[in-house]
């Protein structure tokens, strides 16, 4: 195991870039002590399952260790003794209102899929994990909101709403595992931020408890709740409606906000009608010119049936094809014996999704045809059927794991100007080249059409050289913001990018979200250490 | 090697989640605004036919679908996989193809009058089965028909210098090897005994003088991705488009027993919802549950 950062005392400060702000706050904070797990235990209504207690047994404190101390990218690693399972909205409240109390830290869990740090814990915080609160509760077949426990795993969502005839909106590769409260508290972008929107658009409604312990329900129902006689004080609640313009739009607070507002109990999310008809074209091109040209060809040719568009650069379907092709290793080999002018092509993914599959067919042929006879693109692989269609996406979601089997990972995910995407990878890839830092290969993928591309820069050794890392991180940040880009597009900051936050911002915001805190969190309980420079 | 021919059936997507309207009896299965592909079985024969004309310089793959006018894009797939033409018999909108209408003895009955039309087929390839009827009796019943060599549930096919063909093909046990011959002077059947190695059998069938039947298996091949130059290559290759009735009364065919069905599919229905599982809190609940299910005693 190895670890980027530097182990922190009590103190709960980044080391490199101390707060300063709310210092004086974090000094106050405390790990949890056996009275407080006896207090825990008293609140949850099946404490066997929802105390985690690691100073029981070397067994328990292994298991928090490996499923909830590291983080799903390994290089954080936090120490925590107590891990706690809620499933009710009323134990949170509880949990949440004695650590507020008590100054004790809190830092919320869902899937554990996060690439920053977000939700591991930096010292020996209390983890509220919301695996246990995962229930359904409905999805209106008119409006297509559905109400759901923040617990609840991305897929069963994707699962439950396409047996009604709806699609879930958001859509990332780590669906498997991750729960529906940490992508909307990370506002999570994913392959159909295009098509559909971020979170922020299409949450309508959520339920989110404040660190004093506080419910807030906005916009959503709370009728099936069976525990609402044990719920302190909740507002008057609404069935959740797509329109509501009474009053501060207090949700958008907390989408995005990583869990330092508030602990997001429930959501309610707007979903389209399920698309009949999905067309997916792997294309092979040269240069990013033709991407470019594909990009405004698509709008074009494919209109509002287009849903996503990926890239994937040479350097990564290399090690797709070396570690990750699963499924895909007869499209790979038909993809890599493509003949093209350039040694280096890039591959895109394009998808259509709509609801006539003659004319969407006849639009995606038109596309592909104009595409290759004006030589914008080499060669392009169209899938027939379900089978072909989930092979090319497998390819898209192998990029992940297979640079991660390859070595070291120093990921970046940033936005930039469509017309920039590839000159941030070519301009760091020279600067790596002329520095002293060897061995390194620089690959390129993400959500071209949206500008956001995810830069992972792979070192053949697999340990965590901290100096490299810096010097890496300096040359990728230097050249993303001398365009004006944003260090990170959906990631989020969590741990890992916090001290860039205080160079990126102008004073005034950096202040107004300071006090934003301050109001929400005056006792800085609520995943301390991570978000705020 | 000479002329093979691919039927390919148009059905709904493997993946696409089957909706049934049960107050619509026999036509429950909705079909209205669900993807449609090539049957995979049949994209495997696809495959399989382009390897062999890769192999056989001089050999044309013609594709074949009986449906409505939307088959025309399932037969220019296979073209855009390397199929040289192909033949669409249109059906009527109303005409359904998933066994409520059209049945594998009306496809084989027009198939073989395909077959002795086009003369020169020296291999019939289909798919093991369809995914929405699961019949798998289009290939033997054309064989039937034909009086033609058959072998069904292909996992691997060697077209020898005679013209016969060695199949492997999938049994429940072991893997059995038949041999079919196009030989005319040799006697219509010969078995050869071997020594059973692995639980395959080698077993040599000579015809006399027909096309030989194969059905494919999953194991045969991976059907390839149409790309583009063939996508664009495909748009010049020649489809005839010739309505049910025409190619009916061209082939001698009664158009009525061609569309009765011999089967009368009955009822369609959804399978019953699988029921809801429950949580238990601890070992002593789980065995109580189950004592009190008189699962145990």
């Amino acid at each position: 195991m190895f670890s980027l950062t530097r182990r922190l005392s009590f103190g709960l400060r980044y080391t490199n870039v101390p707060s300063r702000r709310n210092e004086s706050n974090s000094k106050k904070l405390r790990g949890p002590a056996a009275q407080d797990v006896s207090y825990f235990r008293s609140v949850l209504t099946r404490p066997s399952h929802g105390v985690l207690d690691g100073t029981a047994s070397h067994d328990v404190k292994d298991e928090i260790d490996k499923k909830y101390n590291t983080d799903w990218t390994r290089h954080y690693k936090g120490s925590s003794d107590l891990v706690l399972r809620p499933q009710t909205t009323w134990e949170v409240s509880s949990i949440l209102k004695y650590c507020n109390e008590n100054h004790i830290g809190v830092t919320t869990q869902g899937g554990n899929t996060g690439l920053c740090g977000g939700a591991t814990p930096i010292s020996n915080e209390v983890v509220l994990s919301m695996e246990y609160m995962n229930r359904i509760y409905k999805l209106d077949e008119y409006s297509g909101v559905m109400t759901c426990d923040a617990g609840c795993i991305l897929q069963s969502l994707h699962d439950y709403a396409e047996e009604k005839g709806f699609l879930f909106p958001l859509d990332i590769g780590s669906k498997g595992t991750c729960q529906i409260g940490g992508n909307v508290s990370t506002n999570a972008g994913g392959h159909h931020f295009f098509r559909f929107g971020g979170m922020h658009g299409t949450v309508v409604g959520m339920e989110v408890v404040l660190a004093d312990g506080r419910v807030l329900r906005l916009n959503i129902d709370n009728s099936e709740d069976g525990n609402n006689e044990r719920t302190h004080q909740f507002q008057q609640s609404s069935a959740s409606l797509r329109k509501d313009n009474t009053g501060y739009d207090l949700k958008q607070l907390f989408i995005g906000g990583e869990g330092t507002l508030g602990i997001v109990t429930k959501v309610a999310v707007a979903c389209p009608a399920l698309p009949t008809s999905k067309n997916v074209a792997l294309l092979v091109c040269n240069s990013y010119n033709d991407v470019l040209q594909i990009l405004k060809t698509s709008k074009e040719e494919l209109g509002e049936i287009l849903s996503a568009i990926e890239l994937i650069d040479s350097n990564t379907m290399n090690f797709i094809q070396k570690y990750g092709a699963g499924n895909g290793d007869h499209l790979m080999t038909e993809l890599l014996s493509s003949e093209t002018t350039s040694k280096q092509p890039l591959f895109i993914l394009v998808e259509t999704q709509g609801c006539n599959q003659e004319s969407d067919f006849s639009k995606m042929d038109s596309f592909l045809t104009s595409l290759y006879e004006s030589s914008t693109i080499e060669n392009g692989f169209l899938a027939q059927d379900s089978k072909q269609i989930e092979e090319i996406w497998g390819l898209r979601e192998a990029c992940n794991p297979s640079v991660a089997q390859a070595g070291y990972v120093h990921k970046f995910d940033v936005s930039i100007g469509i017309e920039s995407y590839m000159e941030v990878a070519e301009e760091v890839s020279d600067a790596l080249k002329k520095s002293n830092l060897p061995d390194l290969t620089v690959c390129c993928w993400g959500h071209v059409a949206d500008g956001n591309a995810h830069i992972n820069i792979i070192s053949g050794k697999f340990d965590g050289d901290v100096n490299e890392a810096e010097a890496i991180e300096n040359i990728v940040y230097s050249s993303v913001m001398k365009r004006k880009g944003s260090i990170s597009a959906e990631h989020g900051i969590g741990q890992s990018k916090r001290k860039y936050i205080g160079q990126t911002k102008d004073e005034a915001v950096l202040e107004l979200m300071s006090q934003v805190k301050n109001l929400f969190d005056p006792n800085f309980i609520l995943n301390p250490g991570k978000y705020l420079p | 090697m000479r002329k093979i021919l691919v039927p390919i059936k148009r059905v709904i997507d493997y993946a696409q989640k089957i909706r049934v309207d049960s107050s619509k009896g026999p036509q429950g299965v909705q079909l209205k605004n669900v993807k449609m592909s090539m049957n995979p079985f049949c994209e495997i024969a696809v495959e399989e036919a382009i390897q062999l004309k890769e192999k056989n310089k001089g050999a044309e793959v013609v594709a074949i679908s009986v449906g409505p006018k939307q088959c025309t894009e399932t037969i220019r797939t296979a073209l855009a996989m390397g199929a040289d033409r192909g033949i669409h018999i249109e059906t009527k909108p109303d005409v359904r193809g998933d066994y409520v209408d059209l049945q594998p003895w009306a496809i084989a009955s027009l198939l073989k009058g395909v077959v002795e039309k086009e003369d020169a087929v020296d291999l019939v390839l289909l798919g093991k089965q369809s995914i929405d009827s699961d019949c798998g009796q289009t290939g033997p019943l054309l064989a039937g028909l034909l009086n033609a060599p058959q072998a069904t549930f292909a996992a691997n096919i060697e077209r020898g210098d005679d013209g016969s063909f060695t199949v492997e093909r999938e049994t429940d046990t072991e893997s059995v090897l038949i041999s079919l011959s196009n030989n005319k002077s040799a006697p219509s059947f010969t078995w050869q005994n071997s020594t059973t190695t692995l639980g395959t059998e080698t077993i040599k069938l000579n015809a006399c003088g027909k096309p030989a039947v194969i059905t494919c298996d999953l194991r045969l091949n991976t059907p390839r991705y149409p790309t583009m130059p063939n996508i664009m290559k495909a748009k010049k290759k020649p489809v005839n488009t010739i309505s049910l009735e025409d190619m009916v009364k061209e082939l001698g065919l009664d158009l009525d027993e061609v569309l009765t069905p011999q089967n009368e599919v009955v009822e369609v229905y959804e399978p019953p919802p699988r029921k809801e599982g429950e949580t238990v809190g601890s070992i002593d609940e789980l065995l109580g549950k189950l004592k009190e299910k008189g699962l145990v005693a």
